[in-house]
This record gives structure tokens, sequence and C-alpha cells, in this order.
């Protein structure tokens, strides 16, 4: 563990309104691995949405006051950490850029994205963390989601955290830092774009022979598997968090009963 | 308000009052700096040798032969046409230490026709980092010459072979009507990507090398 | 020429469905991708090169007066002609107006994309003067009376057929073999003699030196040279972005081009153009004018786009963009395709007409990355869809579920109750763990299928653990 990491920090887990929705199990193992790697785990009940979709439509404003809020909620721990590369990016790169133009809340954006983290480098690089006692006989892929990948520079660790995993074999994804077409609203707004996209992305996933695709995105992992499922692929989709958290038996994305 | 002024002053407006000409150039000269950080290293060895394999590599494609002096061209251009089926003919350029060769075997133009088959020129320099010739025009270069024969035939001394692109930069003032930096034949890949020699330029470039 | 927003989506429909057209894209673009990283992989100082390059030119952009004015002034002490045109009608007009004093039937061109920007074959051809293309990709586009679809390769989309055809149609001598290098003879016999008898050449610039007055012009076939050297006349069109302070800067800047273009180290043909011909060269045009034109860059540089200005027209953002490697470059609908076309375009047509560009986009920032002057597209795509949005441009259906969404989002408990309810209507519609068709979210389900979500939302499983806040 790095020598500057506080004994047992104040994390407050910004769950993400997609694994809120749509994945709650995400939101546990998330806890899990935080409270594994010697956290105090706060989930602040006022915490909605982070702003993106408002932010990349083109309204600040509406980005900006969502900003407001998230900022009000978690200012007062040590670490914000989410389950999401994107969630984390905006809090991280995009909200000085949403509030740029207010001067009260601008130096409050700044401090708080400096001790906002995507989870699975939260672990690594801040925790030192490995997860211990963890198996899963299985192969799988891991796809880089971009905003993670290009904004905070998340590569290493996932795959870092994933070597640990007793029984679990890598295989590289052709393509693993191309985007798949979710792009947030983009994937509502242009679908037949983005299912040209994620075809390709399915295709390459396949290619692998995994059975498993694994990422730190939600919606990533959302598109990519409804898009396999909808072309009758058997390849199944976790959260890596799932997986660490031991999760990797239970069911995958799509197959909550 | 003439396109001129509208244009400079929408510029100022937006940019404000201007440094100093003599800061502005001292920034500009800052950024030519420490220039081996931002280009390609040579390998080790002489700048002559690197430059004919940079020249021959599949990236540039040029043929290369190298000869000891001057005076062993013209049997060595007979042999490169022949080899290729081709005359003893030539579109000379008129530089005079070429003319002052021994042509007696060929029949010599001094301009390059339309349709040229072959023509040879004296370049001034070969930069070994790209594998490049300079030719400059002038009262004896026709820039012509390089560009309407199918064969391009290039004489270059080695000892004007110089290592970076930087190290050939003249003086703004000296520059010449055509500065042309040549590296390789012509080539376009626009017909389903399919790479093709001689689509208005030459198809080849065979490359004399003097000395070192 | 330039149709957009309205029709965006149709273009969109018929690219999509156009098998052929994507054998195409991926065949340039994977090549492209390719070549670029082998060429990076050979050269260890490109960081570097790219922090350098992206000085320059922004070091450029902020002293842009500055080097107007010193190009000018070096160019005219050269024997050029300087001309300035502040928008694509002013730039045709002097044009054709050189082309009409120098008598000319017909002129050679050789690529500029800032030619098709304001609109130059048009003009040409409005004015009875022949244009002949002399950029093996720009014929074979003339001849089929359509529009380049991307910056590098304007044919990509053309298959050797279609090729083949065409020159049978037009050329007086035409290829008697299928392949490939017999129609590229073809196309030589075809312009060499259009070449030597022109009495104008048009071309681009790549680079504006300002020390010296000189333009650069970079080409693989060397139309450049043979567009420029006969002719009694040479024109320059270029935007006012192009300049460098010098010729060792344009060298700092033709690495990163070359190598992100086609991944060679330099085009075969660099040339430095100074001045008409002089006392004595055995050839040349007898006049060199150059057209500077803003056409719009003034006021990118006023409205928060300098960046843009960084821009050599290299190809690589549009290389590497998912949306494009889908699409092709004519669904664009604009001079300019891909992540750097959907950020000049609105400022070239104006938001209106070009709203949907800056959306049909990811912002997954792969352009960013491989752009050679470090050019934060993705920043600038989103300034454009906030500009959008300010203008009420963004389609009421969309403003609805935002506002909605906003609503929620700004109110814990109602978000809480609106979630739980919400997850709990999403169920009625799966089977197994899947939704395969839903109200309101046609647009995801038309092509994939939904995870069903549980039951419950994570915050009401959650309960009261842990210290409300």
């Amino acid at each position: 563990m790095p020598d500057h990491a506080p004994a047992r920090p104040r994390v407050a887990l910004f769950v993400t309104c997609l694994a809120d929705t749509i994945r709650p199990r995400l939101g546990f193992a998330a806890l899990q691995l935080l409270e594994a790697a010697g956290c105090g785990v706060e989930i602040p009940r006022a915490q909605t949405c982070c702003g993106q979709p408002a932010f990349n439509s083109g309204d600040t404003a509406g980005g900006a006051a969502l900003a407001r809020r998230v900022i009000a909620a978690f200012e007062g721990y040590e670490y914000i950490v989410t389950p999401s590369g994107s969630c984390a990016g905006m809090i991280r790169a995009h909200y000085v850029e949403a509030l740029a133009d207010d001067p009260a809340w601008l130096p409050r954006a700044k401090a708080l994205a400096a001790r906002t983290h995507e989870l699975l480098s939260f672990l690594v690089d801040i925790r030192g963390w490995r997860p211990e006692g963890v198996a899963l006989p299985a192969t799988a892929t891991y796809h880089d989601s971009c905003s993670g990948l290009r904004e905070l520079g998340i590569l290493q660790q996932p795959r870092a955290l994933l070597r640990e995993v007793e029984g679990l074999q890598m295989r590289p994804l052709t393509g693993n830092d191309v985007c798949c077409g979710f792009g947030g609203t983009f994937c509502i707004k242009y679908p037949a774009i983005a299912d040209a996209i994620v075809g390709e992305k399915a295709a390459a996933i396949e290619a692998t022979g995994a059975d498993l695709v694994l990422g730190g995105d939600l919606g990533c992992l959302m598109n990519m598997a409804g898009a396999l499922h909808r072309r009758g692929s058997r390849v199944r989709a976790f959260h890596a968090a799932e997986i660490l958290a031991g999760m990797g038996g239970g069911p995958a994305i799509g197959e909550e009963a | 308000m003439t396109a001129r002024d509208a244009i400079l002053s929408a510029i100022a407006a937006t940019l404000g009052p201007r440094p100093a000409a003599s800061a502005i150039d001292a920034e500009a000269q800052a950024l030519l700096l420490d220039l081996d950080e931002v280009r390609p290293a040579l390998p080790p060895g002489a700048l002559p040798d690197a430059f004919a394999a940079r020249a021959t590599s599949a990236k540039v494609g040029a043929t290369l032969e190298r000869i000891g002096a001057l005076t062993e061209l013209p049997a060595r251009v007979a042999a490169y046409l022949d080899s290729h089926g081709l005359p003893a003919a030539l579109a000379l350029q008129q530089e005079p230490p070429l003319l002052a060769l021994d042509w007696s075997a060929f029949t010599l133009r001094d301009t390059a026709l339309p349709n040229e088959a072959a023509a040879l020129g004296l370049a001034r320099h070969g930069i070994a980092e790209t594998g490049s010739l300079v030719f400059h025009s002038g009262p004896d270069t026709a820039v012509l010459g390089h560009f309407l024969p199918l064969h391009h035939i290039a004489v270059l001394h080695a000892r004007d072979v110089v290592a970076h692109l930087e190290d050939y930069a003249p003086p703004p003032a000296t520059l010449p009507r055509n500065l042309n930096l040549i590296t390789g034949a012509s080539g376009t890949t626009d017909i389903e990507g399919s790479y093709v020699r001689g689509a208005h330029g030459p198809r080849h470039l065979h490359i004399v090398l003097v000395g070192g | 020429m330039n149709k957009l927003s309205p029709v965006f989506k149709d273009d969109v429909k018929r690219a999509l469905g156009d098998a052929t057209l994507k054998l195409a894209i991926d065949r340039t673009t994977v090549t492209a991708e390719a070549k670029r990283a082998a060429a990076l992989a050979d050269y260890p100082q490109f960081a570097a090169a790219r922090r350098r390059g992206t000085a320059i030119k922004e070091h450029v952009v902020e002293n842009l007066g500055h080097y107007l004015e010193q190009f000018e002034r070096n160019a005219v002490a050269s024997g050029a002609v300087v001309h300035w045109a502040a928008d694509a009608e002013d730039a045709c007009q002097i044009v054709i107006r050189l082309c009409r004093a120098a008598g000319a039937t017909h002129a050679t061109r050789s690529k500029s994309m800032l030619g098709e920007e304001i609109g130059l074959p048009h003009a040409l051809e409005a004015a009875g003067i022949e244009r002949v293309e002399t950029d093996l990709a720009e014929h074979i586009i003339q001849l089929a009376g359509e529009t380049p679809s991307h910056i590098i390769w304007p044919a990509l989309h053309k298959t050797r057929e279609q090729v083949s055809a065409l020159f049978k149609q037009h050329h007086a001598d035409p290829h008697q073999t299928e392949d490939v290098g017999a129609m590229v003879e073809s196309a030589r016999r075809q312009l060499r003699t259009r070449f030597l008898t022109a009495e104008v050449g048009i071309s681009g610039a790549n680079f504006l030196l300002a020390d010296s007055g000189a333009v650069c012009t970079v080409t693989n076939e060397g139309n450049a040279e043979l567009t420029t050297t006969p002719p009694r006349v040479h024109i320059v069109t270029a935007g006012i972005e192009k300049l460098v302070p010098s010729l060792p800067h344009a060298w700092t800047l033709l690495r990163l081009l070359v190598r992100s273009a086609t991944g060679a180290d330099l085009t075969q043909y660099t040339t430095f153009h100074t001045g008409p011909k002089r006392q004595g060269d055995r050839d040349g045009p007898q006049e060199f004018h150059i057209v500077l034109v803003d056409n719009g860059r003034t006021r990118m540089l006023r409205d928060g786009l300098r960046e843009m200005l960084r821009c050599i027209r290299c190809g690589a953002c549009m290389n590497h963009c998912v949306v494009f490697r889908q699409i092709g470059g004519h669904a664009y609908g604009a001079t300019y395709p891909g992540p750097m076309g959907a950020v000049l375009t609105p400022a070239l047509e104006g938001i209106e007409k070009a709203r949907d560009l800056p959306h049909a986009c990811t912002l997954n920032g792969r352009c960013q990355e491989v752009c050679p002057v470090s050019i934060p597209l993705p920043t600038l795509l989103r300034g454009w869809r906030d500009k959008g949005w300010r203008e009420g441009l963004v389609p009421q259906t969309v403003r609805s579920s935002l506002w909605a969404w906003r609503f929620l989002a700004e109110r814990p408990a109602l978000y809480r109750m609106g979630t739980a309810i919400a997850v709990r209507a999403m169920r009625l519609f799966r089977r197994g763990g899947w939704i395969g068709r839903m109200p309101l979210a046609g647009s995801w389900t038309r092509y994939r299928d939904l995870p069903a979500p549980p039951g419950q939302t994570f915050m009401q499983q959650l309960g009261d653990r842990n210290a409300p806040k």
C-alpha cells in the first residue's frame, strides 16, 4: 500500500444512475471491494446523476446544475469513488468546464475533481490493493471504455486486478481501445450508426472465443451485451468489479431473473 | 475597407496589441532548439551510406548505384537505359559539370519532351534522414526535367549529402523559384488503394551517387 | 454541393446500406491506421515532435497578423502578387478575374481542399473556364461529377470497375487491360497535354513560409509541379492559417503531417515555390499570384475555435473515427468530413445548417489522440453542441427528455420514487433477463436488447445501511 494512504479513508460511493437502476449488484460489488481495501464507505443518499447527459447534449447549464448538487453531496469526503470511467471523467475533467463561469463553485469543482476516482484505478493506484481468494475458471476479454482510457488513463489497472483471479484467463481483444458506439446519448440519437459500430465490436469480441466480456463502464457493457444477445451470441458480460467481488458465478448482465 | 484591412483588423481585434517583432522572432527561434529531441536519429555510419540505405528502402523505392568519379557517369547511364530496353537518348539538364562529360554515344536534348523516356540532372544535396534529393530551379535546371520523364536519373555527390532536413535550410533570400525535394518516384494509391508508380511524374527514380 | 442537416439522416442511411462503400472505407482507413502506427513505431521522437508542432502552430495563430504581413512583404519582394479574400465568393472572383486576364480557356488544378471549400470548381465552370483536375483522385471524381469523400483520398469510394468505365468513356486513348496500372497510364496520357497547354495552373498550399514568401505544396504524384510550372500564370489559393515562420519550422510540421496522413516520412514531391520565373530560369510561370483566404477563419479565431486553426489537413482524425468508418465522407454533406469536418462545417456554414454533425459523435477522443497538433476535437464539438442548444436547435423531444431527467435528478426523493417505479414498469416488458421491445426505448431496442433491471434499485436495496446524508 502506498505510504501516504490514510489508514481508513472516508470514501463516498457514487453509484451512477445506470448501476442504481439496471445493475444494483454492481453497487454492492463496489461497496464490498472498497471495504476490502480498507475504506470506510458511505453512500450519500442525495446522489442522483452526474449531469453528463445534459452536458454532452449541449445543455451546459443543466449539467452545471447537477454538478453543483454532486459537489454539495460529496465534497465532505476524502475520496469519491465510482464504478464508471465516464462518470469519474465527468467529475474530474468536465465539472470545471461546466462551472467555468461560476466563481463560487469553480474552486469547489476543482477540489472535488482532485478527490474523485474511478473504482478499479482507485483500488490499484491509491489503495495498492489486490483481490485474494477469488476464483473464476473462465476465459474473458476486456473492453477499455473511452472516457476511462483517454480521460483517466485507465488501462493497466483492471488487468492487474483481474490477473489475481484464479483460473481466469484473459484474452486480448482486437481493438480493445476502439469505441463501442455507446457514446451516451449518441446511441439513442443515431441508433443505426451505433448499431454498425457495435456490430464490429461484437464480432471482435466473438473472435476472441472468450466466455466473457468485461469492462469498467455499464453503458458500454449494456450496449455490447445487448448487441451480442440480439445477435445470438453466447458471450456473457460482467462489470470487472463484479468478478473481483466474487460475483462471477452469478447472473451476467441480462440474466437477472 | 479592403479585404486585407478587414482581415487584419479582425485579427487585431481578437488578439489585441502585438508584441515587438523581435520578441515574436525570438519565440519562433526558440521553437527550433534541441532538434534532436524532435527528429529521427540516423543510423551510425557515413552519411552517404545512410542516404543510400534510405533512398533504396521500400518506403522510398529509388534505385541507386555508386561510382568513384563523375567521368564514369555516361557509361553507367548507358547501361541503365539498356537494362530498361531504352535507346541511348536523354534529356540532359544543362549543368556545366554534366555538359563537360563525354556523351558522344548519346542523342541528347536540352529540354525534356512531354513524353520523354529519360532525363538526367544534378542534385544539389541529398538528405540522409529521408533519402531525399534537393534540386533548385535555375538557368541550368528546368523543373520539368524532374517531372516529365518516365525515368528520372539523378546524380549526387557524396560530399553533398547532409544528415537532416534542417541541415538543408537555405537563407530565405536565396531560395530559388522552385525548390524541389524529391523522395522516390511518383506514385498513387487513389484507385482501390492499389499502389501504382508513375502517376504523372516519373515511374523510376535512379540515383547515381558519386564518390564517398 | 453542400447539402446539410435535414438530409443527414438520409445520407447516413444510404451510406450504412452501401456494402461496397464500407469495403472501400475499411481498405483506406485500416491501411492508413496501420501505416501511421508503423511510422510512429519508427519515430520515437514523435511525441516530442507533436508537442513542438503544436507549439509552432499555436505561436503562429497567436501572432497571425504579424506573420500574414511578413509573408505578404516577402512574397511581394520575390515577385509574387498577393491578394486578400474575405470570403469564398471574393476568392473565386479574384481567381476568375486572373484567369480571364490570362485569356485562359482551361486551367489545370492540383488538389486543394481550400479550393473545394470556396466552391472554385463550380465558379470556374460558371465562368466558362474549363477546369482540369490533375490529382488522379480529383480527376476521377471530376469525371464522375462528384465531390471528394476524404481529404487525402478523395476517390476512396470509387471501385476500380467504376474508374475503368469513367476512363473508357472520357479518355482519348484509354487502357486496354483492366489492371490499375494500365488505368493510371491512361490518366497520365490523357492529362499530359492538358498540363502543358494550360494558360493557368491553380494550386493550394500546405504551408506558407512567412520569412521568404514561399508556398509549399506536397504531393505523391508530381502533379503540383506539372500544374504550376508550364502555364504562364500560377495561382495559389490558401487559407490564412497555413502560415509557418520559416522553412525549418515547416520541416517539423512536415514530419508530423506525412506520417499522420500516409505513414511515409515525406511525400515524394515537396516543393517550395518562391515568386514567378526569374531571369534566366529555364521554366516557370511569368506570373505568380497568391490568394489569401479568410472565409470564416478570423471568426473562428474570435469565437473560441482558435485551436482548429492549427489543423494541417492530415486526415488522421477521420481515419481513426468510428463514425467516419461507418458512414464515409459524403454523408457529412460538406467539404470536410470526419471529426475535423464536424468542427469546421458549423464554422463555415453556420451551426443551424450543420446542426447534426457535432452530435453524430461518441466523444470517444481517439481523434484528439491521433491529431498531430493536439486539437481538442471533442471539446470543440461539445462547444458546438452548447451553441446549438442555446440557439434552440435541439429537437423539442430531446429538450423535454433532458428537462424531465434534470427535474427528477434535482429532487432526490422524487428521483428515488421515479426510478423505483420505472424499474418495475420496465420489468413488465422482459423476457428472461432481457427486454426486446419497449415503448420509449425504440431507438435502443430496434437494434439491440436491453438488460431488464431487477425489481428494486440499488438505493432501495441499500435500505438504511450506512449513515444517510
